[in-house]
């Protein structure tokens, strides 16, 4: 007993003596440099776009320090893993804010993380611009401090895409239409969406089903979609299932006129690698695609290639949307000319902002608006573009889609 | 008690006690939380797989179960975040507690290999239900709790005490029960189940008992947890990796100890979290994370308590027996001495 | 009607694949009294090795395993040798953490080396499937069917028609009986293990052909093929087998008849029921204590 008596306190001993003292919130001092901290997915169901991530984020770093640094501080990111779970997000920014010290922090990836990780900044008064936290109780939790960097607010994702099939002359258009989706927060609140919008326009629905997020079989799913013979199929997933379900679609030799997934085919290898040609005629909604000209892509689409190599189509969106959160914290820097947190807050409620994903501004709690909303891209011959609407697309839309073999 | 240990003890808990002050930045005290969680999860896993020899693989689904309840709840009595809200943590450990009753009452028809894969299954049903209940539960889009209006550095103190009080009361109880009668069954229950039946220990009603107890623990331990972090979803909450390192924490320390627990969940807990904090981007985390797991086993299969108490009693009787090391020969009892 | 027929079939073809994979878990506990929670990353294991296989040689991934198995049983060899063998006390329960020690080193080993995006075995004839009735059956799927059967075959045969088959057989009966009349058990535990690897290769070769896999995957395919191995009876080939395939028929029949949602729960329940009639499965042996 008294030796584990003496080993238990050295071991509370030695928790004090990991800790630190307390925290300043001061902004630095001009010219010094400063450390930005963020918690990515490196490990776990998120690690691919938590990889992503830190491409952009890393991009971005070095190229506002190569104009000198953010409002003349040179920028230092610092990358902890989450391994894609909601404790170790918790911890790794009260970490990175109280014991770090970072004088800034950038979101992690998902809703799922995002939702936990903004108490926790919110508490220390940091301002959380981040990529990838969209779904509707991102924003219902009476925090300020959440700016979701992406043109539109998610449940209106898929608004697009529903607007260009009820723009299609009444003999083309899909009859029926078969809907499923993860319950996770981002990819339901935008199928659902689609389904009262594509019912009012008068498109029946044949088949809706709602699947636990944690699925990992999906040919009983994907069979059943393929017997409801729906015209058009509106799918809510994430990367796994995005992979599964036109892989599945294509061994029942089931061809639907038009398919969309919320998200998937938007994260470039990682979706064409495991299914080859079977990309053709897939869209996803995206603010973003390699060949857009919004602000500043072309010169972020060249660099991304020499820094990491592979083609353009192969850059997934996640590191486009991380890039575009430091965009927006650089320029909200030099309107408010401070980087500290209280005034970046403020400043960042107000005025517009440019993107690689195009213009955006943030209303109160933090959701975009005013941007120009939701583009539809499409896999036409191994290449994701924009197809819709005009005045972005490459190509018209390939419908009905050409078949998989 | 002699008096020696009782002092130790008062000197631990005072510790314990004035933790946040003599450490108040938010980092530490986030750790702290996080340990003192495992140190009551160890303790209240130990009643059952320490002293029954039952290994319940699946107690996350209690945890997990425990920390929606709370939240329901709250969110039922519209409960504002505060101190209010943990009055309510007693009441997430009744329904735990019900649960475990029906799962225990299945579960202990089985035996050790069997015992322990079922529970695994219970565990995954209590998951699957979460995600699949979604008009009660919110599935996959998760659960939330009442924000309490406490400013940044201080936030965490509260929960720190919430859970320095159920590790508390675990090891009171846990202390409690290894010196009654009901006890002496659990260990004979260890030891041989037959001969204890046969000898007239109600086996069937001590097991379930133990079990739940010890789940009740660990759902109001739950109940904290998802009250910290804010915001549950069901594969985090009901997480397989928080049920095996429970395990592996009283492993470490000793099964059927009564400090064993602490002791591992001290040592493992703020060295999981600094791991990940420091390692967890190169990936290789879960490889140094492994490589302490086996050596922690390989080396010393028993524990560190019964390990070093044995080497203390050894070395005691080699130096104060003239005829050296046959002494010591004389081993403990295994496993059930010292606490 | 037909919909439940084509459940039925598509749950017997996975079932093989379930069968082949348990069957090792099975195999590994009956010879060692040891729970490898660690067999759902060693079929993973199975499957990036045949991917760097695929991925670097070209060939086909059916053709990887002439590769992959051999490796497999010699890594098997040699973790009971350094890790396993050395539990003496409480078999059971470290074997539980000890194997789950090494399924997290894996996953890191394989996160670090193949990063953690999804990747899939992918040949030219993947999406190649023949009619039957309004139903499409894979071809792959039916490969895979037909290479489990092939290797359960063998297995059954090396058990039940040669000596070392006897060895086990003994040895799994009664460990300390098999050493009084001469078995090395030691040996035959080791070898056991790598058979179980060897099984796990191929298993991983057919689970990476019809599904996308990362680094993390194996969870879920560990708490379903605990489940099987104690359905079928913990030890028993004969019932991992054929627990396998009333689990996967059970499950995919339950999604088409109510709904993909609550399949995985019916898998559980099953489990629940049998153990409520039979808690040693169905071709467990009941023995006083030791289940």
């Amino acid at each position: 007993m008294r030796k584990s008596l003496t080993v238990a306190v050295a071991g509370f001993g030695l928790t004090l003596a990991a800790c630190g003292g307390t925290t300043p919130t001061a902004a630095p001092s001009p010219g010094t440099p400063i450390t930005i901290g963020v918690s990515v997915s490196l490990t776990g169901d998120f690690s691919g776009d938590g990889k992503a991530l830190e491409q952009g984020y890393d991009l971005w770093a070095q190229d506002v320090n190569a104009k000198g640094g953010l409002l003349n501080h040179k920028v230092t990111m610092k990358y902890v893993d989450d391994a894609s779970s909601t404790q170790q997000v918790v911890t790794n920014y009260t970490n990175l804010i109280t014991s770090d010290k970072v004088d800034l922090v950038f979101g992690p990836f998902s809703s799922l993380l995002t939702i936990p990780a903004s108490t926790v900044v919110d508490r220390y008064g940091y301002a959380f611009p981040e990529p990838a936290g969209g779904g509707p109780s991102v924003f219902n939790r009476g925090l300020n401090s959440i700016f979701f960097v992406q043109p539109a607010s998610v449940e209106d994702n898929l608004v697009s895409y529903t607007k260009w099939l009820l723009s299609l002359p009444a003999g083309q258009r899909p009859a029926t239409a078969a809907y499923a989706t993860q319950d996770d927060p981002f990819t339901q609140p935008q199928v659902d969406k689609a389904k009262s919008l594509l019912e009012a326009g008068g498109i029946t629905t044949s088949y809706y089903k709602v699947y636990p997020a944690e699925t990992h079989d999906f040919t009983a799913l994907a069979q059943q979609v393929v017997n409801s013979k729906a015209d058009a199929v509106i799918l809510g997933t994430q990367l796994p299932d995005a992979l599964a379900f036109p892989q599945a679609f294509a061994q029942q030799h089931y061809n639907p006129k038009t398919i969309i997934e919320t998200t998937g085919p938007d994260q470039g290898a990682s979706f064409s690698g495991p299914l080859g040609a079977n990309t053709e005629g897939i869209m996803v909604p995206a603010g973003w695609t390699p060949s857009a000209t919004a602000y500043g892509n072309d010169k972020f689409v060249n660099e991304f290639i020499a820094k990491y190599g592979g083609a353009a189509a192969d850059i997934s969106a996640d590191a486009a949307e991380a890039y575009s959160v430091g965009q927006v914290v650089d320029q909200a820097s030099a309107r408010a000319n401070s980087i500290d947190n209280g005034k970046l807050i403020s400043q960042l409620h107000t005025g517009t902002y440019n993107t690689v994903q195009g213009p955006m501004s943030f209303d109160a709690t933090g959701k975009p608006q005013g941007g120009v909303g939701v583009y539809i891209e499409q896999w036409q011959g191994g290449q994701a573009i924009f197809v819709y609407p005009t005045s972005v697309a490459v190509k018209p839309p390939e419908y009905p889609k050409n078949n998989w073999q | 008690m002699t008096a020696l240990k009782a002092a130790g003890l008062v000197v631990m808990f005072a510790v314990a006690l004035a933790l946040p002050a003599l450490a108040p930045d938010p980092a530490t005290t986030n750790i702290a939380v996080f340990t003192m969680m495992y140190v009551g999860l160890a303790t209240a896993w130990n009643i059952m797989g320490g002293y029954t020899g039952y290994i319940s693989l699946g107690h996350a689904g209690f945890f997990g179960f425990g920390s929606y309840a709370l939240g329901l709840l709250l969110a039922h009595f519209a409960i504002a975040g505060g101190y209010s809200a943990f009055l309510f943590v007693p009441l997430a450990g009744l329904l735990t507690a019900v649960l475990a009753a029906g799962i225990g009452w299945f579960a202990l028809r089985t035996r050790a290999a069997t015992f322990v894969i079922v529970t695994i299954a219970f565990m995954f049903m209590v998951q699957l239900l979460a995600e699949n209940l979604v008009g009660i539960t919110g599935g996959g889009r998760g659960l939330s709790f009442p924000v309490p209006p406490w400013s940044g550095g201080d936030f965490n103190i509260p929960y720190y005490y919430a859970m320095l009080a159920l590790a508390t009361l675990g090891l009171a109880i846990s202390w409690r029960i290894r010196f009654s009668k009901f006890g002496l069954g659990l260990l004979a229950i260890r030891d041989d189940e037959d001969k204890a039946l046969a000898v007239g220990v109600p086996t069937r009603a001590f097991k379930l008992t133990a079990f739940i107890v010890s789940a009740t623990l660990v759902g109001m331990i739950g109940a904290v947890y998802g009250y910290y972090v804010t915001y549950i979803y069901p594969q985090f909450v009901v997480d397989p990796l928080i049920g095996i390192s429970m395990v592996l924490m009283v492993f470490l320390g000793g099964l059927g100890t009564l400090s064993g627990p602490i002791l591992g969940a001290v040592i493992l807990e703020p060295a999981q979290l600094w791991l990940a904090y420091h390692f967890g981007a190169s990936r290789l985390y879960l490889v140094l994370y492994a490589s302490v797991f086996l050596l922690v086993i390989l080396l010393l299969p028993r524990g560190i308590i019964p390990s070093v108490s044995e080497l203390i009693t050894r070395w005691r009787a080699g130096a104060g027996d003239s005829k050296g090391a046959a002494g010591g020969a004389a081993d403990p009892l295994p496993k059930a001495i010292s606490p | 009607m037909t919909r439940i027929l084509e459940a039925a079939v598509l749950g017997i073809l996975t079932g093989g694949v379930y069968a082949l994979m348990a069957s090792g878990l099975t195999l590994i506990f009956g010879v060692m009294r040891i729970i490898n929670v660690g067999h759902g990353a060693l079929v993973i294991l199975g499957a990036y090795l045949s991917f760097a296989v695929w991925h670097n040689l070209g060939l086909d991934p059916f053709l990887t395993l002439v590769i992959t198995m051999p490796v497999m049983f010699g890594l098997g060899v040699v973790l009971q040798t350094i890790f396993i063998r050395p539990l003496k006390t409480d078999r059971e329960a470290l074997s539980v953490l000890v194997t789950y020690a090494i399924a997290l080193g894996i996953e890191g080993l394989l996160g670090y080396f193949f990063t953690s995006n999804y990747v899939r075995l992918r040949t030219w004839y993947d999406t190649a499937s023949f009619p039957v009735g309004s139903f499409y059956i894979t071809y792959v799927y039916v490969f895979g069917f037909v290479l489990c059967l092939a290797i359960l075959g063998g297995l059954f045969w090396m058990l039940y028609r040669t000596r070392f088959g006897g060895a086990i057989r003994a040895t799994m009966l009664n460990r300390t009986a098999a050493q009084l009349i001469g078995v090395d058990v030691d040996r035959v535990s080791a070898i056991a293990f790598g058979i179980g690897m060897a099984t796990a290769a191929a298993g991983g070769v057919v689970f990476g052909m019809t599904n996308a896999f990362n680094p993390g995957s194996h969870y879920d395919l560990i708490s379903r093929l605990l489940t099987i191995i104690v359905l079928g009876g913990l030890g028993s080939l004969r019932g991992a087998v054929i627990a396998a395939l009333v689990m996967l028929v059970t499950e995919d029949v339950t999604s088409a008849v109510t709904s993909p949602v609550w399949a995985s729960f019916a898998f559980f329940v099953v489990l629940v029921l049998v153990l409520l009639v039979r808690p040693q499965g169905l071709y467990g042996v009941r023995v006083r204590d030791r289940l």
